[in-house]
């Protein structure tokens, strides 16, 4: 029997989205701040608008929703999905008001792309948005990577109670510390301490290229909060081609590559268990497909005889393969180029980078390294147990932080969710090949949404048909949640209508 | 216990797993090899991605210095690759100095002669081409396009180049003139009047809010 959701349900998924929401709006204080100091007054005035708005709404939602009640697991569940989709739906309010999109629809895609860094836009004349709105643009990728239910844990919630369940519901089930405010916090601190270093290193990289100090510093900060977070937005639309520069590409990669493991990696490395970099599964299968996905692209490119020589191949298709198969969506080649340049099998490469992507609880998303790996060694399991006495016990190992053994479940739930990924992936395609896409450019364009990565052969525009910007902005948003959060909204919604 | 633990995962790391990822390797540097040396490959310098016939392309009559647009250079990269164009567009964001070369950025988008805070419908992405020309010649571009600015309109002629061995690859245009064809100018956005007592009217409610909800939390407490 389906149980009706009560009021009382409601109320605990309200409370919490209200404390989101305002984390949200608290949010846009930093493109604020920066419109105020470049005196760009419009865009501030956008910025205090969605603030209020933000504001109104979630104090609103939390005072309409007091309730003491503890949170279940579903709750927290539909808490992550539908502040997400609220969080964009309020978070679009200074996309929409700078006048660069066609419809409220356009930004929300744009806002939905940040916050799962996804890094596909609809913003039309980027070269012309102001220091604030690329502030924006930049911090929602950043703050979307880390999780915006990591914010207001770390923010915003005074209790514990029930916090785990909402960040589950985010797609991250690792916990650092025991308290997983504390862990919040951790993310945070890692992320921060990586944002000084790195934004100084491409800071000084800028300047020595030819730009200005300021100019040189904002970049600096948004390519560095766009790599981290495995994003893929950039200051302007030339993406990473904009600066022509083999020191800005070497400080990027990893940035991007580092940004892309696991939370419990980088903890585990900090606290002195460097050897978890090569021991962890999911390092072992990042770097394997990185290396079969390389091997494609490059052979796709030789076949083709694309580049001059073979440090300019090499050069091009690191960069991109990297980039996607981290699932950040940085390139060092216009978009076009992929289909008219590059081909089909170098196209293949490209996919299976993206399709696979980062790892799990990183800011990236794809199938994951850790499922890779883990469906890898169930395979190999299985032809173990094919070839083995009946009698035998076939006993297989994976490492993540601790070495554990294998069982029949934890495979089925890596199946499960790489299925769901190859669902969303199909749905994508199917919609791009209905409204007339060649097949591989529309399967690049829709696994490029479904995994976050951002690369776009150029199906992705501000006129492309309306239900295939809803379709891509479900892929992202269905992406980065890892479904389940979704699913449970889907049973909320059912339950509402059929329970009893 | 942990120590014997590590042990064998070590000698099983450098006796299993090391010589199976060698083995792996060796096996995959064998058949890129095998690619490399396919014969199939001596067709390689055949044009394999056939022209977009929707954009521009040179034929054997097209004049050498022809304008061109990014679309069309793009579309049909390896067709104008090596030929002497002229690419007109937009100064955006600075010109980045390379000791006595600088990189510029044209833009030949909806929004060069006008953005959108000028006034300029929405017309697509932004879309142009980068630009390898002398310091000096990029010392005559006096604006750049950004919120503030609309950029000089700038006319270039110079050798486009689908990979550039110089550069690693990148696309771009080697230009050996630069002319001015339109200065640019400050924009003046014109503040919003109405849109700021809209924000205004929602902080206040943001306030208000924020008191009443202190009052209910502090009555929770108790």
């Amino acid at each position: 029997m389906i149980v009706r959701p009560r009021w009382a349900d409601f109320k605990v998924i309200g409370l919490y989205t209200g404390k989101v929401i305002v984390g949200v709006g608290l949010l846009m204080v930093i493109p604020l701040a920066t419109s105020l100091l470049f005196r760009e007054w419009n865009p501030a005035i956008d910025f205090l608008l969605g603030i209020g708005a933000c504001l109104a709404f979630g104090l609103g939602l939390e005072i309409l929703c007091q309730t003491s009640r503890d949170m279940a697991w579903g709750h927290g569940l539909v808490v992550a999905s539908f502040s997400w989709f609220m969080a964009t739906i309020l978070g679009a309010i200074p996309h929409y008001l700078s006048g660069h999109f066609n419809s409220y629809l356009d930004a929300m895609f744009d806002v939905m792309s940040g916050y799962t860094t996804t890094g596909l836009y609809l913003l039309q004349d980027l070269d012309h948005v102001s220091h604030g709105f690329n502030m924006w643009r930049h911090v929602l990728t950043f703050a979307g990577g880390q999780g915006i239910i990591v914010i207001a844990l770390t923010f915003l919630f005074q209790g514990t109670a029930g916090a785990y369940k909402i960040y589950v519901g985010e797609g991250k089930d690792e916990r650092l510390l025991p308290n997983v405010i504390q862990t919040t916090r951790a993310i945070w601190l890692v992320s921060l301490a990586y944002l000084m270093v790195g934004s100084s290193f491409l800071w000084i990289a800028g300047m020595s290229l030819g730009q200005g100090p300021v100019r040189g510093f904002l970049h600096a900060v948004w390519i560095f909060m766009s790599s981290w977070s495995t994003g893929g937005f950039a200051p302007q639309s030339y993406n990473s081609i904009y600066y022509h520069s083999l020191l800005y590409e070497v400080i990027t990669v990893p940035i991007f590559v580092i940004g892309s493991f696991n939370f419990a990696l980088h903890w585990a490395v900090w606290t002195g268990e460097k050897r978890e970099i090569y021991r962890n599964i999911e390092t072992i299968s990042f770097f394997t497909t990185v290396a079969i996905a390389m091997l494609l692209a490059m052979a796709g490119l030789m076949k083709l005889n694309v580049y001059p020589d073979i440090i300019a191949l090499f050069r091009k298709m690191f960069y991109q393969v990297v980039s996607a198969h981290t699932t950040t969506g940085l390139g060092t080649i216009y978009s076009r180029t992929f289909v008219r340049q590059w081909g089909t099998l170098a196209m293949l490469g490209i996919i299976l980078a993206m399709a696979i992507g980062a790892s799990a609880c990183s800011t990236g998303g794809g199938f994951k390294g850790i499922r890779m790996g883990i469906i890898f060694k169930g395979l190999i399991q299985d032809v173990r147990r094919l070839i083995s006495p009946e009698s035998a016990r076939i006993v297989e190992k994976w490492h993540h932080i601790s070495t554990r053994l294998l069982d029949d479940a934890t495979v089925r739930m890596a199946m499960l969710i790489v299925l769901s990924y190859a669902g969303i992936y199909a749905l994508g395609t199917v919609a791009g090949v209905y409204y007339g896409y060649d097949l591989v450019e529309a399967m690049f364009d829709a696994v490029s949404a479904g995994s976050n990565s951002g690369l776009s052969c150029g199906v992705v525009s501000p006129t492309m048909p309306t239900l295939m910007k809803v379709v891509y902005l479900f892929e992202m948003w269905a992406g980065r949640l890892e479904f389940m959060s979704l699913f449970a909204l889907a049973g909320y919604l059912v339950a509402l209508f059929r329970g009893r | 216990m942990r120590i014997v633990i590590d042990r064998k995962e070590k000698s099983w790391l450098l006796n299993g797993r090391l010589k199976c990822l060698w083995l792996a390797f060796a096996i995959a540097v064998k058949v890129f090899l095998v690619i490399l040396s396919d014969p199939a490959l001596g067709e390689a310098a055949l044009p394999q991605i056939s022209l977009n016939p929707d954009y521009t392309f040179p034929t054997k009559d097209t004049p050498s210095g022809v304008e061109v647009n990014s679309a069309s250079l793009v579309e049909n990269a390896s067709a104008w690759n090596g030929r002497t164009i002229a690419f007109k567009g937009e100064a955006i964001g600075e010109a980045m100095m390379r000791r006595k070369m600088a990189w510029i950025h044209l833009n030949d988008d909806a929004y060069m002669w006008k953005n959108i805070e000028e006034g300029a419908q929405l017309g697509g992405y932004n879309s142009g081409h980068a630009i390898w020309v002398s310091a000096d010649l990029a010392m005559k571009i006096r604006y750049f396009g950004d919120f503030k600015h609309e950029g000089d309109v700038v006319k270039v002629v110079g050798t486009f180049n689908a990979a550039c061995r110089q550069h690693g690859g990148d696309m771009d245009i080697h230009a050996s003139t630069l002319d001015i064809v339109r200065v640019g100018h400050p924009v003046h956005d014109v503040f919003k009047t109405t849109r700021a007592i809209i924000a205004l009217f929602l902080l206040a409610a943001a306030f208000a809010l924020h008191r009443v909800h202190t009052i209910i939390r502090r009555r929770h407490a108790f």
